[in-house]
Protein backbone atom coordinates (compact mmCIF):
# COMPACT_ATOMS: atom_id res chain seq x y z
CA UNK A 1 0.00 0.00 0.00
CA UNK A 2 2.70 2.43 0.93
CA UNK A 3 4.68 1.91 -2.24
CA UNK A 4 4.31 5.54 -3.16
CA UNK A 5 4.84 7.85 -0.22
CA UNK A 6 5.20 11.46 -1.16
CA UNK A 7 6.88 13.49 1.54
CA UNK A 8 5.85 17.07 2.11
CA UNK A 9 8.50 19.25 3.75
CA UNK A 10 7.99 22.32 5.89
CA UNK A 11 6.45 25.15 3.89
CA UNK A 12 5.65 22.92 0.96
CA UNK A 13 2.69 21.31 -0.83
CA UNK A 14 2.43 18.06 -2.77
CA UNK A 15 -0.48 16.36 -4.45
CA UNK A 16 -1.18 13.21 -6.37
CA UNK A 17 -3.98 11.34 -8.03
CA UNK A 18 -5.34 7.79 -7.97
CA UNK A 19 -2.96 5.98 -5.66
CA UNK A 20 -0.27 6.74 -3.10
CA UNK A 21 0.06 8.62 0.13
CA UNK A 22 1.06 12.18 0.85
CA UNK A 23 2.65 12.56 4.25
CA UNK A 24 4.12 15.31 6.38
CA UNK A 25 6.08 14.61 9.56
CA UNK A 26 6.07 16.22 12.97
CA UNK A 27 3.77 19.19 12.59
CA UNK A 28 4.45 21.35 15.63
CA UNK A 29 3.00 24.82 15.56
CA UNK A 30 2.69 24.36 11.80
CA UNK A 31 -0.55 23.26 10.20
CA UNK A 32 -1.20 20.52 7.70
CA UNK A 33 -4.15 21.02 5.37
CA UNK A 34 -5.46 18.24 3.15
CA UNK A 35 -7.78 18.80 0.21
CA UNK A 36 -9.34 15.71 -1.32
CA UNK A 37 -11.71 15.48 -4.24
CA UNK A 38 -13.17 11.94 -4.01
CA UNK A 39 -14.76 12.01 -7.47
CA UNK A 40 -11.41 12.08 -9.22
CA UNK A 41 -9.28 10.79 -6.31
CA UNK A 42 -7.15 13.91 -6.33
CA UNK A 43 -5.56 14.82 -3.03
CA UNK A 44 -2.99 17.28 -1.77
CA UNK A 45 -1.31 18.13 1.49
CA UNK A 46 -0.03 21.58 2.42
CA UNK A 47 2.32 22.25 5.35
CA UNK A 48 2.27 25.91 6.37
CA UNK A 49 4.44 27.51 9.01
CA UNK A 50 3.22 31.10 9.44
CA UNK A 51 -0.11 32.91 9.09
CA UNK A 52 0.49 35.65 6.53
CA UNK A 53 2.85 36.46 3.74
CA UNK A 54 3.95 40.01 4.53
CA UNK A 55 6.37 40.47 1.66
CA UNK A 56 4.60 40.06 -1.69
CA UNK A 57 7.96 39.39 -3.32
CA UNK A 58 8.49 36.30 -1.18
CA UNK A 59 8.42 33.32 -3.52
CA UNK A 60 7.92 30.73 -0.79
CA UNK A 61 4.15 30.80 -1.14
CA UNK A 62 3.55 27.51 0.70
CA UNK A 63 5.24 28.76 3.86
CA UNK A 64 2.23 30.95 4.70
CA UNK A 65 -1.41 30.11 5.36
CA UNK A 66 -2.87 32.83 3.16
CA UNK A 67 -0.74 32.50 0.04
CA UNK A 68 -0.34 28.74 0.54
CA UNK A 69 -4.03 27.88 0.61
CA UNK A 70 -4.85 30.15 -2.35
CA UNK A 71 -2.05 28.65 -4.41
CA UNK A 72 -2.98 25.10 -3.44
CA UNK A 73 -6.59 25.62 -4.48
CA UNK A 74 -5.47 27.21 -7.75
CA UNK A 75 -3.13 24.32 -8.53
CA UNK A 76 -5.52 21.53 -7.64
CA UNK A 77 -8.35 23.23 -9.50
CA UNK A 78 -6.15 23.25 -12.58
CA UNK A 79 -5.98 19.48 -12.21
CA UNK A 80 -9.74 19.15 -12.05
CA UNK A 81 -10.59 19.62 -8.37
CA UNK A 82 -14.09 20.94 -7.80
CA UNK A 83 -14.34 22.98 -4.60
CA UNK A 84 -17.91 22.03 -3.74
CA UNK A 85 -17.13 18.33 -3.46
CA UNK A 86 -13.68 18.66 -1.91
CA UNK A 87 -13.11 17.39 1.62
CA UNK A 88 -10.93 19.63 3.79
CA UNK A 89 -9.14 18.45 6.93
CA UNK A 90 -6.59 20.24 9.10
CA UNK A 91 -4.18 19.24 11.86
CA UNK A 92 -1.39 20.80 13.91
CA UNK A 93 -1.13 24.22 15.49
CA UNK A 94 0.22 22.95 18.79
CA UNK A 95 1.80 25.02 21.51
CA UNK A 96 5.06 23.20 22.09
CA UNK A 97 6.54 25.31 24.87
CA UNK A 98 4.92 27.30 27.62
CA UNK A 99 7.03 30.10 29.06
CA UNK A 100 5.75 31.28 32.41
CA UNK A 101 5.04 34.97 32.47
CA UNK A 102 5.15 35.25 28.69
CA UNK A 103 1.81 34.20 27.33
CA UNK A 104 2.52 35.59 23.88
CA UNK A 105 5.33 33.18 23.23
CA UNK A 106 4.43 30.10 21.25
CA UNK A 107 0.98 31.35 20.27
CA UNK A 108 1.96 30.95 16.66
CA UNK A 109 0.11 27.63 16.45
CA UNK A 110 -3.11 29.25 17.51
CA UNK A 111 -2.62 32.15 15.12
CA UNK A 112 -1.87 29.72 12.31
CA UNK A 113 -5.07 27.79 13.00
CA UNK A 114 -7.15 30.97 13.09
CA UNK A 115 -5.73 32.17 9.79
CA UNK A 116 -6.18 28.80 8.07
CA UNK A 117 -9.87 28.79 9.10
CA UNK A 118 -10.36 32.36 7.99
CA UNK A 119 -8.86 31.75 4.55
CA UNK A 120 -10.83 28.54 4.06
CA UNK A 121 -14.02 30.35 5.00
CA UNK A 122 -13.26 33.09 2.50
CA UNK A 123 -12.73 30.38 -0.08
CA UNK A 124 -16.10 28.93 0.96
CA UNK A 125 -14.60 25.59 1.88
CA UNK A 126 -15.90 23.82 4.95
CA UNK A 127 -13.50 21.99 7.26
CA UNK A 128 -14.93 18.51 7.77
CA UNK A 129 -12.51 17.41 10.48
CA UNK A 130 -9.71 18.92 12.50
CA UNK A 131 -7.18 17.98 15.15
CA UNK A 132 -5.54 21.18 16.30
CA UNK A 133 -4.08 22.68 19.46
CA UNK A 134 -2.64 20.69 22.34
CA UNK A 135 1.03 20.50 23.14
CA UNK A 136 2.27 17.68 20.94
CA UNK A 137 3.61 17.17 17.43
CA UNK A 138 1.60 15.31 14.82
CA UNK A 139 2.39 13.41 11.66
CA UNK A 140 -0.38 13.71 9.08
CA UNK A 141 -0.97 11.54 6.06
CA UNK A 142 -3.55 11.34 3.32
CA UNK A 143 -4.22 8.16 1.40
CA UNK A 144 -5.22 9.33 -2.03
CA UNK A 145 -6.83 6.03 -3.05
CA UNK A 146 -9.29 6.08 -0.15
CA UNK A 147 -9.30 9.69 1.03
CA UNK A 148 -8.46 8.52 4.50
CA UNK A 149 -6.51 10.97 6.71
CA UNK A 150 -4.47 9.60 9.60
CA UNK A 151 -2.83 11.44 12.48
CA UNK A 152 0.12 9.94 14.31
CA UNK A 153 1.25 11.27 17.67
CA UNK A 154 3.65 10.02 20.29
CA UNK A 155 2.17 7.72 22.89
CA UNK A 156 -1.30 7.58 21.37
CA UNK A 157 -2.90 5.23 18.88
CA UNK A 158 -3.11 6.37 15.27
CA UNK A 159 -6.20 8.46 14.83
CA UNK A 160 -8.47 8.60 11.82
CA UNK A 161 -9.55 12.13 11.07
CA UNK B 1 29.56 52.17 7.02
CA UNK B 2 29.11 48.60 7.96
CA UNK B 3 27.07 45.95 6.30
CA UNK B 4 24.17 44.49 8.17
CA UNK B 5 23.39 40.83 8.09
CA UNK B 6 19.90 39.98 6.97
CA UNK B 7 20.03 36.30 7.76
CA UNK B 8 22.24 33.72 9.49
CA UNK B 9 23.21 32.74 5.96
CA UNK B 10 25.00 36.01 5.39
CA UNK B 11 27.72 35.24 7.91
CA UNK B 12 31.08 34.89 6.21
CA UNK B 13 33.83 32.51 7.25
CA UNK B 14 35.43 34.99 9.63
CA UNK B 15 32.15 35.70 11.37
CA UNK B 16 31.34 32.01 11.61
CA UNK B 17 34.78 31.43 13.03
CA UNK B 18 34.18 34.00 15.70
CA UNK B 19 30.87 32.37 16.61
CA UNK B 20 32.66 29.06 16.77
CA UNK B 21 35.31 30.48 19.06
CA UNK B 22 32.71 31.88 21.44
CA UNK B 23 30.71 28.67 21.29
CA UNK B 24 33.76 26.71 22.17
CA UNK B 25 34.18 28.72 25.36
CA UNK B 26 30.44 28.57 26.03
CA UNK B 27 30.27 24.81 25.67
CA UNK B 28 33.32 24.26 27.84
CA UNK B 29 31.64 26.24 30.58
CA UNK B 30 28.56 24.09 30.08
CA UNK B 31 30.69 20.95 30.30
CA UNK B 32 32.29 22.19 33.53
CA UNK B 33 28.89 22.76 35.11
CA UNK B 34 27.74 19.35 34.00
CA UNK B 35 30.90 17.78 35.35
CA UNK B 36 30.47 19.45 38.76
CA UNK B 37 26.88 18.39 38.95
CA UNK B 38 27.53 14.80 37.99
CA UNK B 39 30.85 14.52 39.83
CA UNK B 40 32.24 13.02 36.72
CA UNK B 41 34.81 13.86 34.09
CA UNK B 42 33.17 15.50 31.11
CA UNK B 43 35.25 16.36 28.10
CA UNK B 44 34.07 18.11 25.00
CA UNK B 45 35.12 18.26 21.41
CA UNK B 46 35.61 21.57 19.63
CA UNK B 47 32.11 22.54 18.58
CA UNK B 48 31.05 23.09 15.04
CA UNK B 49 28.74 25.97 14.35
CA UNK B 50 26.45 25.21 11.49
CA UNK B 51 23.88 27.38 9.84
CA UNK B 52 21.43 24.90 8.43
CA UNK B 53 17.94 24.63 7.02
CA UNK B 54 15.22 22.84 8.93
CA UNK B 55 15.58 19.44 7.22
CA UNK B 56 19.34 19.39 7.62
CA UNK B 57 19.18 20.36 11.28
CA UNK B 58 16.71 17.55 11.94
CA UNK B 59 18.86 14.99 10.18
CA UNK B 60 22.04 16.12 11.96
CA UNK B 61 20.41 15.66 15.35
CA UNK B 62 18.30 12.57 14.70
CA UNK B 63 15.10 11.29 13.14
CA UNK B 64 12.18 13.60 12.47
CA UNK B 65 9.69 11.55 14.51
CA UNK B 66 12.22 10.61 17.19
CA UNK B 67 11.07 11.28 20.72
CA UNK B 68 13.37 13.71 22.52
CA UNK B 69 13.12 16.12 25.42
CA UNK B 70 13.99 19.73 24.92
CA UNK B 71 14.48 22.69 27.21
CA UNK B 72 13.87 26.13 25.88
CA UNK B 73 14.93 29.44 27.38
CA UNK B 74 14.13 32.83 26.00
CA UNK B 75 16.81 35.54 25.90
CA UNK B 76 16.01 39.20 26.26
CA UNK B 77 17.68 42.55 27.04
CA UNK B 78 20.68 43.25 24.75
CA UNK B 79 20.33 39.97 22.93
CA UNK B 80 16.90 38.68 22.02
CA UNK B 81 16.35 35.15 20.93
CA UNK B 82 16.03 31.55 21.99
CA UNK B 83 18.28 28.89 23.40
CA UNK B 84 17.24 25.31 22.90
CA UNK B 85 18.87 22.23 24.35
CA UNK B 86 17.81 18.84 23.05
CA UNK B 87 18.38 15.64 24.99
CA UNK B 88 18.59 12.44 23.05
CA UNK B 89 18.04 9.26 24.98
CA UNK B 90 21.72 8.23 25.30
CA UNK B 91 22.85 11.51 26.83
CA UNK B 92 19.74 11.66 29.01
CA UNK B 93 20.47 8.19 30.39
CA UNK B 94 24.08 8.95 31.30
CA UNK B 95 22.91 12.01 33.19
CA UNK B 96 19.94 10.34 34.88
CA UNK B 97 21.89 7.28 35.90
CA UNK B 98 24.33 9.44 37.80
CA UNK B 99 21.75 11.84 39.16
CA UNK B 100 18.85 9.63 40.19
CA UNK B 101 20.30 6.18 39.65
CA UNK B 102 17.89 5.10 36.94
CA UNK B 103 18.04 4.31 33.25
CA UNK B 104 15.15 4.22 30.83
CA UNK B 105 14.48 2.33 27.63
CA UNK B 106 12.52 5.18 26.20
CA UNK B 107 11.38 8.66 27.05
CA UNK B 108 7.76 7.51 27.50
CA UNK B 109 8.68 5.59 30.61
CA UNK B 110 10.17 8.55 32.40
CA UNK B 111 8.43 9.84 35.47
CA UNK B 112 8.06 13.40 36.64
CA UNK B 113 11.30 13.26 38.61
CA UNK B 114 13.43 12.21 35.64
CA UNK B 115 11.73 14.71 33.44
CA UNK B 116 12.30 17.64 35.77
CA UNK B 117 15.90 16.55 36.34
CA UNK B 118 16.46 16.79 32.60
CA UNK B 119 14.79 20.17 32.47
CA UNK B 120 17.10 21.40 35.20
CA UNK B 121 20.21 20.04 33.48
CA UNK B 122 19.15 21.58 30.19
CA UNK B 123 18.68 24.86 31.99
CA UNK B 124 22.09 24.64 33.66
CA UNK B 125 23.80 23.90 30.36
CA UNK B 126 22.05 26.81 28.68
CA UNK B 127 22.73 29.22 31.56
CA UNK B 128 26.42 28.42 31.79
CA UNK B 129 26.72 28.76 28.04
CA UNK B 130 24.99 32.12 28.06
CA UNK B 131 26.96 33.35 31.08
CA UNK B 132 30.24 32.66 29.34
CA UNK B 133 28.84 34.32 26.26
CA UNK B 134 27.79 37.52 28.04
CA UNK B 135 31.16 37.90 29.72
CA UNK B 136 33.03 37.38 26.52
CA UNK B 137 30.95 39.60 24.30
CA UNK B 138 30.17 42.19 26.95
CA UNK B 139 26.40 42.15 26.63
CA UNK B 140 23.64 41.82 29.17
CA UNK B 141 21.30 38.91 28.58
CA UNK B 142 18.28 38.09 30.72
CA UNK B 143 16.98 34.55 30.67
CA UNK B 144 13.43 33.38 31.13
CA UNK B 145 12.48 30.43 33.29
CA UNK B 146 13.00 27.21 31.35
CA UNK B 147 10.21 25.42 29.58
CA UNK B 148 10.42 21.78 28.57
CA UNK B 149 8.66 19.40 26.29
CA UNK B 150 8.76 15.74 25.41
CA UNK B 151 7.98 15.57 21.76
CA UNK B 152 8.94 14.63 18.23
CA UNK B 153 12.27 16.21 17.26
CA UNK B 154 10.81 17.63 14.07
CA UNK B 155 7.99 19.32 15.93
CA UNK B 156 10.32 20.89 18.46
CA UNK B 157 12.51 22.39 15.76
CA UNK B 158 9.52 24.03 14.11
CA UNK B 159 9.26 26.31 17.15
CA UNK B 160 12.35 28.42 16.39
CA UNK B 161 11.61 28.09 12.67
CA UNK B 162 8.20 29.67 13.16
CA UNK B 163 9.39 32.19 15.75
CA UNK B 164 11.93 33.65 13.30
CA UNK B 165 10.19 32.52 10.14
CA UNK B 166 9.78 36.07 8.92
CA UNK B 167 13.53 36.68 9.22
CA UNK B 168 15.24 33.51 8.21
CA UNK B 169 14.75 29.93 7.13
CA UNK B 170 17.88 28.81 8.93
CA UNK B 171 18.86 27.61 12.36
CA UNK B 172 22.21 27.94 14.09
CA UNK B 173 23.19 24.58 15.49
CA UNK B 174 26.14 24.33 17.84
CA UNK B 175 27.28 20.77 17.67
CA UNK B 176 29.73 19.63 20.32
CA UNK B 177 30.31 16.16 21.59
CA UNK B 178 30.34 15.50 25.31
CA UNK B 179 32.68 12.68 26.16
CA UNK B 180 31.72 10.81 29.32
CA UNK B 181 32.81 7.33 30.37
CA UNK B 182 34.69 7.08 27.11
CA UNK B 183 31.46 7.50 25.17
CA UNK B 184 30.82 10.26 22.73
CA UNK B 185 27.43 11.80 23.28
CA UNK B 186 26.13 14.33 20.90
CA UNK B 187 24.44 17.38 22.29
CA UNK B 188 21.79 19.41 20.58
CA UNK B 189 22.35 23.00 21.48
CA UNK B 190 20.82 25.69 19.37
CA UNK B 191 21.51 29.35 19.89
CA UNK B 192 19.11 31.52 18.01
CA UNK B 193 19.58 35.25 18.41
CA UNK B 194 17.29 37.35 16.27
CA UNK B 195 18.99 39.11 13.38
CA UNK B 196 19.36 42.48 15.10
CA UNK B 197 21.01 40.78 18.03
CA UNK B 198 23.32 38.76 15.82
CA UNK B 199 24.42 42.00 14.18
CA UNK B 200 25.09 43.68 17.49
CA UNK B 201 27.01 40.63 18.78
CA UNK B 202 29.27 40.64 15.76
CA UNK B 203 29.65 44.40 15.95
CA UNK B 204 30.68 44.24 19.60
CA UNK B 205 33.26 41.67 18.68
CA UNK B 206 34.55 43.96 15.98
CA UNK B 207 34.14 41.62 13.06
CA UNK B 208 31.22 43.28 11.35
Amino acid sequence: MAERDIKVGIGDMKFTRGTGTVITYALGSCIGITLYDPAIKLGGLLHIMLPTRTDPGDTKVFKYADSGIHEMIRKLSAFGMVKSRTIVKIAGGAKMFDIKGNTDFGNIGQRNAAMVKKILMEEKMRISAEDTGGAYARTMLLNVATGEVLIRTVGKPEKRL
Amino acid sequence: MNKKLKSYDDMNLLELDVMKEISSIGTSHAATSLSKLLQKEVRISIPEVNVLGYDETVSRIGEIEELVTATLVQMSNEVNGLMLFIFKLDLANVVLEKLIGKKYDSFDQMDELAYSALEEIGNIIICSYVNAFTQLVGVEIDLSVPSSTLNMLGGILTVPMAEYGYESDKLMYINAEFIMDGRKLSDGLLMLPDINSLNSILEKLGVL
